[in-house]
């Protein structure tokens, strides 16, 4: 494989390609559902494929194709070229930075591999942690759902400039939810645990952590008001805080968008941008995190990246091309869905980082605010700048005191301006999101967190 | 790799699930090739060739399911995965709710226009003529115009075969493009996206689709935030699509039967207001979401999904018909849950702008919707494309803005669907109107 795939970066040079690259990827995945007391639903999948990028006349060319024949892969390589000069009508003068070539295969370290272990085994395990939901439930639950998967992957990058990286990931990943009722009323909780090891996570996952969790959430929820609508202060947990760090600032810290002029912290690096109590960075590099990476789909290394100190914007995430064009070091943030989808600039594992203040004192001066809970999804208007966060649960605060709770919230909000009104952060942290982020109609393996933070004023969209 | 081709491999994965012990299967097949081009900052970012195939099998065992699925395309590889379909099914446990698979029909019906010669020999040069005049046409609106966006053309060919003797396979074609135009001034952003997609290049209209989001762009510009109050909602064809849509897919007979959807026990009852019908019609010539069957290969017909208010049926696959006894509507798929086609709402008898002339104060929204949660009907979502109207006009764009409520509150109290509508190929897009909304806003 390796022969085949030096061949076509050779080729590419001598078709007049100032850049190629190659990358390689394999997956298998088991996949089990388990619903309403019975795992009847197991999948099991193979994808291989490759895609060839090829920089021509500074201008882009892309070819996939599935499967390894090497008389289909050298017609790709064409294809690519043909891509890369048809471009080049209204292309933007691409570039990539120089980086000295690295070798290195990099295996997956997991305690146990899970495809060493049967589905029947994996079957009792989900079992185990429905049965646990519906004991919790009792009569009131009307729908449970269980899910378990694992991937196993091996991506390998070959460019033109001596890299050849080659790293195996084993992830494996739960998620849960939960249906109750009680009359005609239903309401749902979810809950998911993911990370980059192997059936490990399943032995060290109890089902009050994950299914109970979900169902006692769901079981309260029954119970809850709708919210207010309107302007509060609003209180965030951290699944929340990494909810708004990844949609309202993340992806705007993407230097595709910066280039592009899509962003709205083009052009204020070194600015303030946000409460000096506001620090935040995306993290390749943390072991056992959902979206962590040794080497991003580009062969570079992936970093911890400063992205905001102290509510001064210090940097971008960027791939070869932006680091170029930008006159910085590239930092390992290309990521591709799979082979038939070009590298484009993913965060990882981001955060904000925790500052000095209790949840106490957060919640203490509010006499009529919301507690956000629960994070569930966001999403954002990346040019303009405008987020949307949604949780599954969340409470009223009164008087600095927690009160009742409140179901189904979503806030939204103006990013610069929500990030500069943030009044405090809480000196504690979690990053359990591992979760899936969308762009340019692929997924990528993301997780975020940080500190509970105050809000002084968001908008939620209410009922009440 | 043709039809026949992909039906060959399909029917000896089938065969190999069933001689693996499967008491049901069936596979389904497909090829893809499609070129596209990226739109970024006003360049071509890349151009993409791509071709793909795989084969997919599901194998059932006592209504347990397992599913197999593979990319590399012969006979061998066709096997492995029927009879590794077959193993994991046999693996499953049993599900008594399961019933059949469906039977092949007698007739199914001709939809012309499905798949487009002329769309699968496209040269990536005619695609990039499109990007790149939408382009231009964003500029000549704005010079400061950023457009991002991308064109592209796919061509399919794809097979269904079961083990009760359906064997079915087709081509079909899409091509389409879409521009987001972002104009900056400062920190006053104003941004908007159009689209056109087609199955023939006879129905394909690029042209404008950059200058008109360049027009609606500069509108944007100098959002304003609004106080809290109710007050009417008037959505325009792609927010109001997107409610239409909305409904047809919380009709899915898998959440009702699962205790897991706000729509339980609502067929025959009144969950909207008497002017809403829709019909979901998987038969109109050229449609985007036209088929002569469903994922499963349960024939197409055309299904009236709301009467004049009225939820008159769910949407059925072989598993969810089997378990309510019911006929299927062809709407399965091969991995649980309904997928609607064309959705065709009834037209009023007012016009968009009478609509939006006799609305004193309201809000207008023009992309986005009031899509609930589908457990429990909330509605809690931000207006990201939306403009306050006074006076029966549309006044400022808004920043900031929340609408929250009940889905079938909100149906009940639509007032108001236009005459007037945009068309995409099979689907209808009027605008409509929906009394006393709860609009929370940042003011």
């Amino acid at each position: 494989m390796k022969d085949l795939l030096q061949s076509v970066c050779d080729r590419a040079k001598q078709y007049g390609a100032s850049f190629a690259d190659v990358r390689v990827y394999e997956s298998e995945h088991t996949s089990i559902t388990r619903q309403d007391g019975r795992a009847d639903k197991l999948s099991q999948g193979t994808i291989r494929g490759l895609g060839i990028r090829v920089l021509k006349d500074h201008a882009w060319g892309f070819a996939s194709v599935s499967g390894f024949d090497r008389d289909k892969v050298f017609e790709a390589l064409d294809a690519a070229i043909s891509m890369a000069e048809a471009s080049a009508i209204r292309s933007e003068e691409a570039v990539v930075a120089e980086i000295e070539g690295i070798q290195d295969e990099v295996r997956a370290k997991v305690q146990i591999d899970p495809r060493s272990v049967g589905v029947e085994k994996k079957m009792v395990r989900l079992e185990s942690y429905e049965q646990a939901a519906a004991k919790v439930a009792g009569d009131k639950l009307s729908n449970s759902i269980v899910s378990y998967s694992d991937f196993v992957s091996r991506e390998t990058v070959c460019n033109t400039m001596g890299t050849l990286v080659i790293e195996e990931t084993i992830r494996t990943f739960l998620s849960t939810v939960i249906t109750v009722k009680d009359g005609s009323l239903l309401q749902k909780a979810r809950a998911r645990v993911g990370e980059p090891i192997g059936f490990e996570l399943l032995e060290k996952t109890s089902s009050e952590e994950f299914t109970v969790k979900a169902a006692n959430t769901a079981l309260s929820l029954l119970a809850a008001s709708p919210p207010p609508a309107g302007k509060f202060p609003v209180v965030f947990h951290p699944s929340i805080t990494g909810l708004l760090t990844h949609e309202a600032f993340g992806h705007n810290a993407e230097a595709d968008h910066i280039l592009s002029g899509t962003s709205i912290i083009a052009g204020k690096l070194g600015e303030k941008i946000a409460s000096e109590l506001v620090t935040i960075i995306d993290d390749s590099t943390i072991p056992h995190k959902w979206g962590s990476y040794k080497y991003d789909s580009e062969g570079t290394p992936g970093k911890r990246r400063i992205l905001v100190e102290h509510g001064v914007l210090k940097g971008y995430m960027h791939n070869l091309e932006t680091a170029a064009k930008l006159g910085v070091s590239p930092n390992g943030s290309a990521r591709a869905q799979d082979y038939s989808s070009r590298p484009i600039i993913r965060m990882s594992n981001t955060f904000i980082a925790p500052g000095e203040s209790t949840f106490e004192e957060l919640i203490h001066d509010i006499d009529n605010g919301i507690y956000l809970k629960g994070g569930e999804y966001g999403y954002v208007m990346c040019e303009r700048g405008q987020f949307t966060c949604h949780a599954g649960e969340a409470f009223m605060i009164r008087n600095g005191e927690i009160a009742e709770r409140l179901r189904d919230v979503s806030v939204a909000g103006l990013t610069l301006e929500t990030l500069m009104n943030i009044d405090a952060v809480a000196n504690d942290f979690e990053m359990k999101m591992p979760g899936f982020c969308g762009k340019n109609g692929q997924r990528m393996y993301v997780d975020n967190g940080g500190p509970h933070v105050r809000v002084r004023e968001l908008v939620v969209g209410g009922r009440a | 790799m043709d039809v026949d081709l992909l039906k060959t491999l399909a029917t000896i994965a089938c065969e190999a699930a069933i001689s693996g012990g499967a008491e049901f299967a069936d596979v389904g097949a497909w090829n893809t090739r499609s070129l596209a081009v990226d739109i970024r900052a006003n360049t071509i970012k890349s151009c993409d060739a791509s071709r793909h195939a795989a084969i997919s099998v599901r194998a059932i065992y006592r209504g347990g399911t397992g599913w197999s699925s593979t990319d590399k395309m012969d006979e061998d590889s066709a096997i492995e995965a029927g009879k590794k379909a077959a193993a994991l099914a046999k693996l499953a446990e049993p599900d008594p709710d399961f019933i059949s698979l469906v039977a092949p029909a007698e007739n199914y019906a001709e939809v012309p226009g499905l798949a487009d010669p002329a769309i699968e020999t496209m040269d990536i040069r005619s695609i990039i003529k499109y990007a790149i005049e939408n382009i231009d046409s964003a500029l000549e609106v704005s010079s400061e115009a950023i457009v991002e966006g991308g064109f592209s053309a796919q061509y399919n060919a794809s097979a269904i075969v079961n083990s009760l003797g359906v064997s079915l396979g087709n081509e079909s074609s899409c091509i389409g493009g879409y521009t987001m135009v972002v104009i900056r001034r400062g920190d006053d952003v104003g941004s908007f996206y159009d689209f056109d997609s087609a199955r023939v290049l006879e129905d394909f209209a690029p042209d404008g689709i950059g200058a008109r989001a360049a027009q609606k762009a500069l509108k944007f510009l100098g959002a304003r935030k609004i106080e809290t109050q109710r007050m009417p909602i008037i959505l325009g064809p792609m927010a109001a699509s997107s409610v239409f849509n909305s409904i047809v897919l919380n009709a899915d007979a898998e959440d009702v039967q699962r205790g897991r959807s706000f729509m339980a026990g609502k067929v025959g009852e009144k969950i909207a207001s008497d002017i809403i019908t829709i019909t979901d019609d998987p038969l109109i010539p050229r449609g985007l979401a036209s088929r002569p069957w469903d994922s499963e290969g349960a024939p197409s017909k055309p299904l009236i999904v709301v009467e004049n208010g009225i939820l008159k049926t769910y949407l059925y696959s072989s598993y969810t018909a089997g378990k309510a006894k019911v006929a299927v509507t062809g709407h399965g798929t091969r991995s649980g849950n309904a997928v609607p086609s064309n959705i065709v709402p009834k037209l009023g008898s007012m016009t968009s702008e009478e609509i939006i002339r006799s609305t004193k104060r309201g809000l207008y929204i023009d992309i986005g919707g009031i899509a609930p949660n589908s457990t429990t009907g909330d509605v809690s979502r931000t207006v990201d494309f939306g403009f306050v109207i006074e006076n029966g006009e549309l006044a400022y764009p808004v920043a900031s803005t929340m609408i929250g409520g009940n889905f079938l509150d909100m149906l009940r109290n639509v007032d108001a669907i236009s005459s007037d509508y945009r068309e995409e190929p099979g689907t209808i897009m009027p605008t409509i109107r929906i009394q006393d909304v709860l609009v929370a806003g940042g003011r």
